[in-house]
């Protein structure tokens, strides 16, 4: 049972950001099955195609984490920490089961404390490899074939390769979208603000993609309908970091007076713009798409040729957001205790200050106590940009 | 009233400290005092007290910034101005040939690098004490050596220790048994002051520092920090002839800069609606 | 690794065995071997413990440079803050894996001056001719650190081997798996050989490799067996000396050298079981050091446990063999696969035993396994805030441990491995203290 949301899109984006997890909750009245994970690096198509709800589990930067430090350990990603603790207190009650890739040590390392403590009914780790060669490409198809023949098992039926090749053409929908919906971004001053264009995203990946599909369509639509021009305001930012699930930070710098305009965060571009391309057995595009066409910190990618084309090769995507959408500055915003990003901020400041924007690199531990801090910092990279 | 007569203020609205200046071409007058924790009172009284001083009043100001800890409190403000850009063009008026600035205040640090006078980068400590006047408050008290003399003795040293806690509070208890071991005074002095500026050199070191190096912010003053720290960098470094005010000129210019690029362009600048009475009716 | 020398005069720490007492020379040792290997101009590769390439590189002459250990001696002589202060001033966060912050701002110092930096520890680390890295669920800095070096070092060239290994799950046995995780291992591997073979003026010899290979499969089942000896009461050797006897286990295995020094050690210890010699003469409480890097430069806290009557039996860090023989290998005569399948079987090891106790998994077996074989009084782990791969779980697997076997006595230490401002030591030696009274307490109530 679908639900139309034209002519509703931001109120609903609204309703479904801020009650996170509703729509799933009826889902699960109306007897759908709910499959929760983490990270942009599950394979949501394979999660779909076996007729589950794929429901990403965001944290909670207002909620101080108190549950999640009986079990888990303080040094562990604030991110995953505080998803630990919001499902710890009861928030995904709804889920069946839980899905989590081998993204990077906090998130693979935890699995056992995740797979134990919530015992659901079903738990399953991804071992995604490392590296982008042959033979990990190959060794993925196997671990994909790992996990589709055991959560076709857990769904009572073997998963079909049309039905996966119905939930890729979804998916591939979805991503298009988003990649029309990045288009309004690109005027001066952008048609839709950053938080707008967070909160939606944040909302997209707690409910089935068709509905997805619709809100951004929706969406799409109402802000090509605005009549009120936005604010022109004095800086264009791109924000650069791993998962970004709350719209806290995107805010302090859209009310310190800047536009978000861009962006290389989950969910968020690097999400987003990659799709699964259609190959005989479908697994093989996901496989593709999944370890080689995602950017992130946690792919190791071998360097051939001189070292400007490796930060060419790893950043590139950067430097043509930062051409393509007019950015004047780019933030950092990576968390303590992130090593996939952690580890690459010299290259990344690097290889984006060579491209000619200037580079606020800022740490943080995922809560609005700390995220106020910022402020300062924010308003003088504003202020530097400025007097350019 | 001729344009050269134009005055601008510049209230910095520190942690520790507050301090207004009123300039134009040809003066400057400044009030420095202690903040406390009522900000919009204190703010008032102060420029109050800076206007007397020049025999001026509030309306002859053409323009004010406020920066600081406390910016968002100083509300005849105009204009909110980090103490980041603040102290920057501070220092580029006094000092134009300073690449880099170090600002060492009571609970923050920041090193600012400079290219044609204006900010390029920075970085800031504001969430650890061992890297601000904080660090030497606490264990000036568990000394029971006052602030004003720690710099100076440190200076005396023979055999500084070495002081191995970076947080503050284990290093005053650190500091505490060595008194007690009977390690000379002034020694542990110096251990402290290398403590703090090995913390504000390693945040600074991340800037790529280039001279020439001006240091601001109450711990310029500390003559056993400036030592600290010139040894660190292996060259000497620049002190504005009042370091706390840099913050507060800095506003003021700032404010000038943006009246003057207003007037050039054919307009004028949107102006704060609130006078400065109107803000003691709420004290 | 266990001289530390600071002008406060710290006494060397006392060791149990003789073999301990060998390692620091032996560090030492290697640490000159690789500088003169680098004046002559023979290759040498940065590259990682447990990484299952060990073998390769010895077969092939080439010389490793263990960049965790470096860091280690670094951290044990007090001497790892200026490089991780070089590290921050590069914005590397302080929270990430001190080893690489300190191996980091060590080789961004030398890059930037061409030089050791000054009184660099025991000589200083020399330049890479290559870097090895390895991709897995162990660690992400192996995966993430060199190539962070690499933007100090353009020109040195990075392989990262894939070494994955099956997790303990329940929706399959790892023996549905085992067969592409090998192959992919295999590939990995001699993907490593031609990288090796093209950077460096080195050719693999296959009848070398297969020869190399089993005497690291003799010295592994030789650390076992002299490993288990430490079940006799009174215990002859502590984790303390463990952290030195790692040496050779990590850093030189498939040489002879290693395998003679755990034989060596083997005899040892069956010469103070016959005494019966234990580490103390009244051992009070027998440890199970259930996790956790130790704190380098703070290892003279075992002698503190000693001194109250505790002694460390059996630990599970850097114990990281088990006897080939029981790992159920198959009979292959590719050297590679042989090291594959010994990857996989070894991480695979502990999965059946934890099938049979619901709620288990193989770590928590193995902490069970250890408080059964070596009669453990009481369980410590130590948190390395550093350190993201050994210790997350560390926590939930002590609180498993209780809800599965029993309720035993467990102590959490806290500091780290290299970073020595982490650590306070009255703080710890009162923690060690209270441990040690209910070590006592619960003594007495069994009576």
């Amino acid at each position: 049972m679908q639900v139309d949301v034209s002519g509703r899109g931001l109120v609903t984006v609204e309703k479904y950001y801020q009650d996170y997890g509703s729509r799933a909750r009826e889902l699960k009245k109306q007897g759908r099955r709910i499959m929760g994970y983490l990270c942009a690096f599950t394979p949501v198509e394979i999660i779909a195609a076996a007729g589950f709800v794929p429901f990403r589990i965001k944290g909670d930067v207002n909620e101080p984490i108190t549950k999640a430090d009986t079990e888990m350990e303080t040094i562990v990603c604030p991110l995953v920490r505080s998803c630990f603790d919001v499902a710890l207190k009861g928030k995904y009650e709804f889920l069946d089961g839980i899905v989590i890739p081998h993204a990077c040590d906090s998130i693979s390392r935890t699995y056992d404390v995740w797979k134990y403590t919530l015992n659901l009914p079903y738990s399953h780790l991804i071992n995604m490899p490392h590296s982008t060669g042959e033979p990990s490409l190959n060794f993925y198809k196997s671990i994909l074939g790992t996990f589709r023949t055991s959560l076709g098992k857990f769904a009572g039926k073997e998963i079909s390769d049309q039905s996966l090749n119905q939930a890729i053409s979804l998916y591939n929908q979805n991503r298009a979208k988003v990649r029309e919906l990045y288009e309004l971004r690109k005027t001066a001053p952008p048609s839709i603000s950053g938080a707008e264009v967070a909160k939606l995203l944040i909302a997209a990946v707690s409910i089935p993609v068709e509905e997805a599909n619709q809100l951004i369509d929706s969406v799409i639509k109402e802000v090509k309908q605005r009549k009120a021009v936005p604010a022109a305001k004095p800086a264009r930012i791109m924000v650069v970091g791993a998962q970004v699930d709350d719209v806290a930070f995107i805010d302090l710098i859209e009310d310190s007076g800047a536009w978000v305009v861009a962006d290389d965060l989950c969910p968020g571009a690097r999400e987003f713009f990659a799709d699964v391309d259609v190959t005989a057995d479908p697994i093989d595009g996901i496989a593709e798409r999944y370890l080689r066409k995602i950017k992130c910190g946690r792919t190791f990618r071998e360097k051939k040729g001189d070292y400007e084309d490796y930060l060419e090769e790893r950043f590139g995507h950067i430097g043509r957001f930062i051409k393509d959408s007019k950015v004047d500055g780019v933030v950092l915003y990576i968390y303590k205790y992130c090593d996939p990003y952690g580890f690459d901020v010299p290259a990344m400041k690097s290889y984006i200050e060579s491209v000619g924007a200037p580079v606020l690199y800022l740490e943080d531990e995922y809560s609005m106590s700390t995220i106020g801090r910022l402020r300062t910092r924010i308003q003088a990279f504003l202020e530097l940009i400025g007097s350019k | 009233m001729a344009a050269l007569s134009q005055y601008f203020a510049g209230v910095d609205i520190g942690s520790t400290m507050t301090k207004v200046v009123i300039m134009n071409e040809a003066m400057m007058n400044s009030v420095i005092g202690p903040t406390g924790p009522e900000h919009r009172k204190l703010a008032n009284r102060v420029m109050e007290e800076a206007l007397a001083k020049a025999k001026l009043v509030f309306e002859d100001i053409t323009y004010v910034v406020a920066t600081g800890y406390g910016r968002i409190n100083v509300p005849f403000a105009d204009k909110q101005i980090t103490e980041i850009s603040c102290h920057a063009r501070g220092v580029a008026h006094l000092l134009p040939e300073v690449r880099t600035v170090i600002d060492i205040g009571g609970q923050d640090s920041k090193g600012i690098k400079l290219k044609e006078g204006r900010v390029v980068d920075f970085v800031m400590n504001d969430k650890c004490a061992a890297g601000t006047g904080r660090f030497l408050e606490v264990t000036a008290e568990e000394l029971g050596v006052s602030l004003e003399d720690m710099g100076r003795l440190s200076l005396e040293a023979e055999n500084r220790v070495e002081i191995s806690s970076t947080c503050t509070v284990f290093a005053a208890q650190e500091v505490v048994a060595k008194l007690s071991e009977g390690v000379a005074l002034p020694d542990i002095l110096a251990g402290l002051h290398e403590a703090i500026a090995t913390r504000i050199y390693g945040m600074v070191r991340r800037l790529k520092i280039e001279r020439e190096v001006a240091l601001t912010g109450g711990g310029a003053k500390n003559i056993g920090l400036v030592k600290a720290l010139e040894a660190k960098l292996g060259f000497p470094v620049l002190v504005p002839p009042e370091p706390l005010l840099t913050g507060a000129i800095g506003a003021a210019l700032l404010g000038r800069d943006m009246v003057r690029e207003a007037a050039e362009k054919g307009g004028t600048l949107v102006r704060s609606k609130r006078r400065l009475t109107e803000a003691t009716l709420f004290t | 690794m266990t001289e530390e020398k600071k002008p406060e005069e710290r006494k060397p720490r006392k060791h149990a065995t003789e073999a301990a007492g060998k390692i620091g020379p032996m560090v030492k040792a290697a640490l000159a071997e690789n500088l003169r290997a680098k004046e002559e101009g023979e290759p040498i590769a940065y590259s990682f413990i447990f990484s299952s390439y060990d073998e390769i590189i010895r077969a092939m002459d080439i010389m490793p440079a263990w960049t965790e250990n470096y860091a280690g001696v670094c951290g044990a002589k007090r001497d790892a803050q200026r490089f991780l202060e070089r590290a921050e001033s590069e914005n590397f966060s302080r929270s990430l894996c001190t080893y690489a912050l300190c191996g980091l701002g060590f080789d961004s110092w030398r890059e930037e001056t061409g030089e050791m930096p000054p009184d660099a520890p025991w000589g200083g680390q020399a330049r890479p001719t290559v870097m090895l890295g390895s991709g897995q669920i162990i660690c992400d800095p192996r995966y993430k650190w060199y190539q962070a070096a690499q933007h100090y070092m353009p020109d040195v060239p990075v392989y990262v081997a894939g070494l994955p290994f099956p997790p303990y799950e329940d929706d399959y046995d790892y023996r549905d798996v085992q067969d592409y995780y090998v192959k992919y291992i295999v590939e990995e591997l001699r993907g490593l050989v031609a990288f090796l073979e093209r950077h460096t003026n080195r050719k693999m010899d296959w009848d070398r490799l297969s020869e190399v290979v089993d005497i690291s499969d003799r010295t592994w089942n030789m650390i076992s067996e002299a490993y288990d000896l430490r079940k006799a009461v009174p215990c002859p050797m502590g984790t303390g000396d463990a952290m030195n006897t790692m040496v050779p286990m990590t850093f030189m295995m498939g040489t002879q050298e290693a395998y003679d020094f755990f034989k060596d050690l083997y005899d040892e210890l069956k010469r103070k079981i016959a005494n019966k010699e234990g580490i103390i003469p009244d051992e009070k409480y027998r440890l199970l050091w259930g996790g956790g890097l130790p704190a380098w430069f703070a290892l003279s806290d075992f002698n503190y446990f000693n001194s109250k009557g505790a002694v460390f039996p059996a630990e599970v860090t850097y114990r990281q063999v088990e006897p080939v023989y029981e790992l159920d290998m198959p009979k292959v005569s590719d050297p590679l696969e042989h090291l594959a399948w010994r990857w996989v079987k070894y991480w695979a090891y502990r999965h059946d035993k934890a099938r049979k106790r619901p709620g288990s998994n193989p770590d928590v077996e193995r902490l069970i396994e250890y408080i059964e074989e070596y009669k453990i009084d009481g369980v410590v782990i130590h948190e390395a805030f550093s350190c993201r791969s050994w210790h997350p779980g560390l926590i939930w697997q002590l609180n498993q441990l209780k809800r599965v076997y029993r309720d035993i006595p467990s102590l959490i230490l806290e500091s780290d491995i290299v970073d020595i401002s982490s650590y306070n030591e009255a703080d710890t030696r009162a923690r060690i203290d209270a441990f040690i009274d209910t070590l006592e307490a619960v003594k007495s109530k069994k009576g």
